[in-house]
């Protein structure tokens, strides 16, 4: 490599850890998100949500806030699903991009990691982890935009109960990583309420794809419920098909990680009869302009959960904003949490979780259960946490 | 690989006085660095000076010829010794981070003797396989380590040291020490004993070095400074978990070594800055950040086979040669 | 649980994953062997497999085997310009050959991701059968996956005990200096082993993306198993890595069905200690000059 060759790397380099320069009237909302390794599709899914949300604002030729208009961009970082490429990504935010409003991160460790680089008031920060640690009373700027397993384990779990009374022997199949280890001992104390038994609680590591020894060990122990909490949806696509080809005829559900389609997608016609949770009633008509903008811009594929739930995230920020006639993080977070009853495509807004975390920052939406019938997700039921 | 050293020494030895004036100019550079740039940019210095602290343990390893794919277990030893320390007995800090380097220490005095019996590519596979037993026990764990999760709202080791500018400066003395401390063993009786062991064991052996005593030393030093790191970087980003200690980040550091160059202690340094800053200079190409990385690898082994020092000796080499051409 | 029934379940599902085990170590312990570089792209060749399968089986409509015989050779031969511009510069150079092949992993799990997106697909089954036999459930899918694997095992095997080049690649392994002494042609040596290794390594990418799923991410699990196994084996050793497949494939299913996914993780490392501790040259390897 030569001389020359050598300084214009190094000059690119500085140029790009400089940054661009912003207009005065443009605001930068901050995305965080996994966008390396396994986790690259639920990233993909908040940085599309949120760019959409983004789209339409400023096709709507922005938003008037005390009398200066304002357009927005986004600036995304990968966090590679690690605390440490939280801290980096958000003080890279916070300290180089001047970002106020972060959407993201998924998963534990970098939202945890995020939030103590923004405490105690220099960001807001919508974010998507299920540990309880997430939201707590002095987290005044912290919001999580999805239901955690606290909300919708018991409300699905008695659902389950009245669904199918005969089944008691329940397995679980989880990831072993920062979600799994959250969520299922929730889990477990669900199902242990609602009158189920669970015999068997196996943890994978990611990256397993052969899950045929533990299934046989699942029918060996005569299980009636096979549980897939939490796993990528590409993990649980395979579970599905190895189950079925190992003649297990139980029922499958899957209670947190909606993924209905790629499940489909991998298991084909043996996914037949896996139920599990959508956040989005694709066929309500609140949704189809999100769906219609979506298949403009990224085309067809399936949609990615995160899509609609961060578009909705960056919908809100925006009504705040417009409602508090401001964009300083005080006003807007107060009229944020003013805004119950809002509609929404997920519903009409509704904050909660006072009692679980001392702080009502747990934005509280119906959630719908989904089963593979003939080979298409059908809606069968709708619950209230 | 000896005819490199000789090369490297024929390069440095007789520009003595250049050297320390450029290491005099690059520690007053780091000096007011956090001035120059703030912010994030200040953040990032931070990482690169805490990184150094491993990569330079690293490099001193490498130096006897073995290549420890554990190396990341390591700082998560001390990482986790100094945080738990802190968080539950509420020990100052001080002592957390000496207690982090010594229990990295220990358990290089423990593992070492078992896996220095190996050379080789069996060295790098047996520290591979217990790097990664580490991570499943921080995994596993979750009464003590809080699991794949990890610890979270960990203590600066005062509060002052919440403001990024400060602890710059903590990170800088550290790493300072740390390299002092390794040129220094380099150049002494010591570190002469370990270029022999690297180049041919049974004539070290033969010339009554012992061998096995000076590995099992050189390895605990090396995994000492990644506990310190361990320590340093978990009350810095304030949040661990087991995933920053997998076999990833210890092929990081090799890979930091070798791009850096293996043959001085400038290579772990150089390639520090570079695996630090390049991934995050790339990250605003979201899409092809890695791509860009892979390539920018493969390119720098291509054309630099010694490593980026060899760049810096080639440049070194062609000013001389001008300086000597316009004297004639 | 010790039953017959269940035992036959295991012992079928652990031959299915041993012979993946072993297509994909055989080339990996190859490419070291003969140029003595370990090659971290090595699982990426099988992602790249299993995308060019996906492409000419569902997307083409071709026959399965046809499909799986064009992606297998289609991809060694594309890895042969890898070969020119990249592997070529760091043959018999063990440390800078290893990070440029990391390097070369990371350009392509990444450009996968921009050329195809991130989720998992499947390939669509070939063979629908399930067939249960006394208690025991075998697919079609799977003894198709078991026939290729083995009948591509005796390929290679014959190819290098019976052939001038195989007896030229085991020749270098050995004692390059040797070798190019004698006049053997390593250039083209290189190049020969380099395609056997990627293409073997592409065939078990179509059976893992015919039996599992694909993604650009998925040459992980095939890289570190190849490792494991030709720890196991020894490295470099043809006949080891076989056995160390098996091992491996068997131990796994059996652990893992008894005792559970998180003990069997914990085992098969123990495991690997051990053996590298008492015969650090693996089971049937020899030990390095």
């Amino acid at each position: 490599m030569s001389l020359k060759m050598m300084t214009a790397a190094a000059v690119a380099m500085s140029l790009a850890l400089a940054g661009g320069t912003a207009f005065a009237a443009e605001i930068k909302f901050g995305v965080i998100a996994p966008l390396s390794g396994g986790g690259t599709d639920w990233g993909i899914g908040t940085q599309r949500g949120v760019e959409l949300a983004i789209d339409e604002i400023n096709a709507a030729g922005g938003l008037g806030v005390g009398g200066e208009t304002y357009t927005f961009s986004s600036v995304v970082y990968d966090d590679q699903y690690t605390g440490q490429g939280g801290t980096t990504a958000a003080t890279r935010l916070i300290e180089g991009d001047g970002v106020k409003y972060i959407f993201g991160p998924l998963g534990s460790p970098p939202v945890l990691a995020a939030q103590a680089v923004a405490a105690p008031d220099k960001a807001m920060i919508l974010s998507s982890g299920y540990s309880p640690k997430v939201l707590t009373p002095e987290g005044k700027y912290n919001f999580r935009i999805t239901l955690s397993t606290p909300e919708f384990a018991s409300a699905f779990t008695r659902w389950l109960s009245e669904a199918h009374p005969d089944a008691k022997r329940v397995g679980i199949i989880g990831p072993n990583d920062a979600t799994g280890q959250s969520v299922i001992p929730i889990l477990v104390d669900a199902y242990n309420k609602a009158g189920f038994e669970v015999i068997l609680d196996e943890r994978i590591e990611r990256g397993t794809t052969d899950f045929t020894p533990l299934v046989t060990r699942m029918i060996a122990q005569q299980i009636d419920i096979i549980e897939l909490d939490s796993n990528t949806p590409g993990d649980a696509g395979l579970i599905v098909k190895q189950t079925r080809q190992l003649g297990y005829d139980g029922v499958i559900i899957q209670t947190g990680g909606p993924a209905i389609d790629e499940v489909v997608a991998i298991a084909g016609p043996l996914a037949e009869g896996y139920t599990t949770m959508e956040w989005l009633d694709p066929e309500n008509p609140d949704a189809a302009p999100m769906v219609a903008a979506y298949r403009a811009k990224y085309g067809e594929g399936p949609i990615n959960q995160f899509v609609p739930v961060m578009y909705n995230a960056a919908k809100l920020v925006l009504e705040a904003m417009k409602r508090a006639d401001s964009i300083e993080l005080p006003a807007v977070a107060e009229e944020l949490q003013n805004l119950s009853g809002h509609p929404t495509l997920l519903g009409p807004v509704r904050w909660g979780g006072k009692e679980a975390y001392g702080i009502d920052h747990q934005l509280m939406t119906d959630f719908f259960i989904t089963q593979v019938k003939e080979g298409k997700p059908t809606i069968i039921d709708r619950v209230q946490p | 690989m000896s005819m490199q050293s000789i090369r490297d020494g024929a390069v440095s030895r007789p520009r003595s006085p250049v050297r320390w004036a450029l290491a005099a100019a690059l520690a007053a550079f780091l000096l007011v660095y956090p001035f120059l740039f703030r912010g994030f940019l200040t953040h990032i210095g931070t990482l690169v000076l805490l990184t150094v602290i491993g990569a330079t343990g690293f490099h001193l390893i490498l130096r006897i010829g073995l290549v420890s794919l554990g190396h990341a277990a390591f700082a998560g030893v001390g990482g986790y010794t100094s945080v738990l320390l802190m968080m539950n007995y509420g020990l100052p800090w001080i002592v957390c981070f000496i207690a982090g380097g010594v229990s990295a220490a220990l358990m290089a005095l423990l593992v070492g003797p078992v896996v220095l019996r190996l050379k080789g590519v069996y060295f790098v596979l047996i520290t591979f396989t217990f790097g990664e037993i580490v991570r499943l026990v921080f995994t596993d764990w979750q009464s003590l380590t809080g699991g794949a999760n990890g610890i979270s709202r960990i203590p600066p080791p005062w509060p002052a040291l919440l403001d990024t500018t400060n602890y710059y400066y903590l990170a800088f003395v550290a790493a300072a020490a740390t390299v002092a401390f390794s040129y220094r063993l380099l150049a002494s009786d010591f570190g002469r004993k370990m270029d022999a062991i690297r180049e041919s064991e049974s004539l070290a052996e033969a010339n009554g070095i012992p061998v096995f005593a000076v590995k099992v030393a050189v390895f605990a030093i090396g995994c000492t400074l990644a506990g310190l790191q361990g320590s340093l970087q978990a009350h810095f980003i304030r949040l661990i978990s087991p995933v920053s200690y997998s076999f990833q980040e210890s092929l990081n550091f090799l890979v930091m070594n070798v791009v850096g160059g293996t043959h001085s202690l400038a290579g772990p340094i150089v390639g520090a800055v570079f695996l630090v800053a390049l991934p995050e200079s790339l990250r605003g190409w979201v899409e092809y950040q890695f791509m860009i990385y892979g390539i920018i690898l493969i390119v720098v082994m291509a054309t630099l086979p010694g490593g980026l020092v060899e760049l810096w000796q080639n440049v070194v080499r062609r000013i001389g040669s001008k300086i000597s051409r316009g004297d004639r | 649980m010790f039953t017959l029934p269940v035992l036959s379940q295991i012992v079928l599902n652990g031959i299915t994953l041993s012979a993946i085990y072993i297509l994909v170590a055989l080339g990996f312990t190859l490419i070291f062997g003969v140029m003595r570089i370990i090659n971290f792209a090595h699982g990426e060749f099988a992602m790249l497999g299993g995308f060019a399968l996906l492409f000419l089986y569902s997307a083409l409509n071709l026959n399965f085997f046809v499909a799986l015989l064009l992606a297998t050779l289609a991809v060694g031969a594309g890895s042969l310009v890898l070969e020119k511009f990249v592997y070529r510069r760091f043959y018999q150079r063990e440390m800078p050959g290893m990070i440029a092949s990391l390097g070369l992993s990371i350009a392509l799990i990444y450009g996968s991701v921009v050329l195809w997106g991130t989720h998992q697909r499947s390939i669509p089954s070939a063979f629908s059968g399930i067939y249960k036999m006394g208690p025991v459930f075998i697919t079609a899918e799977r003894i198709a996956v078991i026939g290729v694997c083995v009948a591509s095992l005796l390929l290679f095997y014959v190819v290098l005990k019976y052939t001038r080049m195989g007896l030229a690649m085991r020749v270098i392994a050995q004692d390059r200096a040797t070798a190019e002494a004698q006049g053997i042609d390593t250039t083209s040596i290189y190049r020969y082993a380099f395609f056997i290794s990627t293409a073997m390594a592409a065939l078990a990418g179509g059976l893992i993306g015919q039996l599992f799923s694909l993604s650009p991410f998925m040459g992980h699990m095939p890289l570190v198993k190849a490792f494991i196994v030709v720890i196991l084996g020894g490295l470099g050793s043809i006949p080891g890595a076989a056995v160390g497949g098996l091992i491996l494939g068997l131990g796994e299913s059996f652990v893992s069905t008894f005792y559970g996914a998180s003990a069997a993780q914990f085992i098969s490392f123990g495991l690997i200690i051990v053996i590298l501790l008492f015969r650090p040259e693996g089971l049937l390897g020899r030990k390095e000059g």
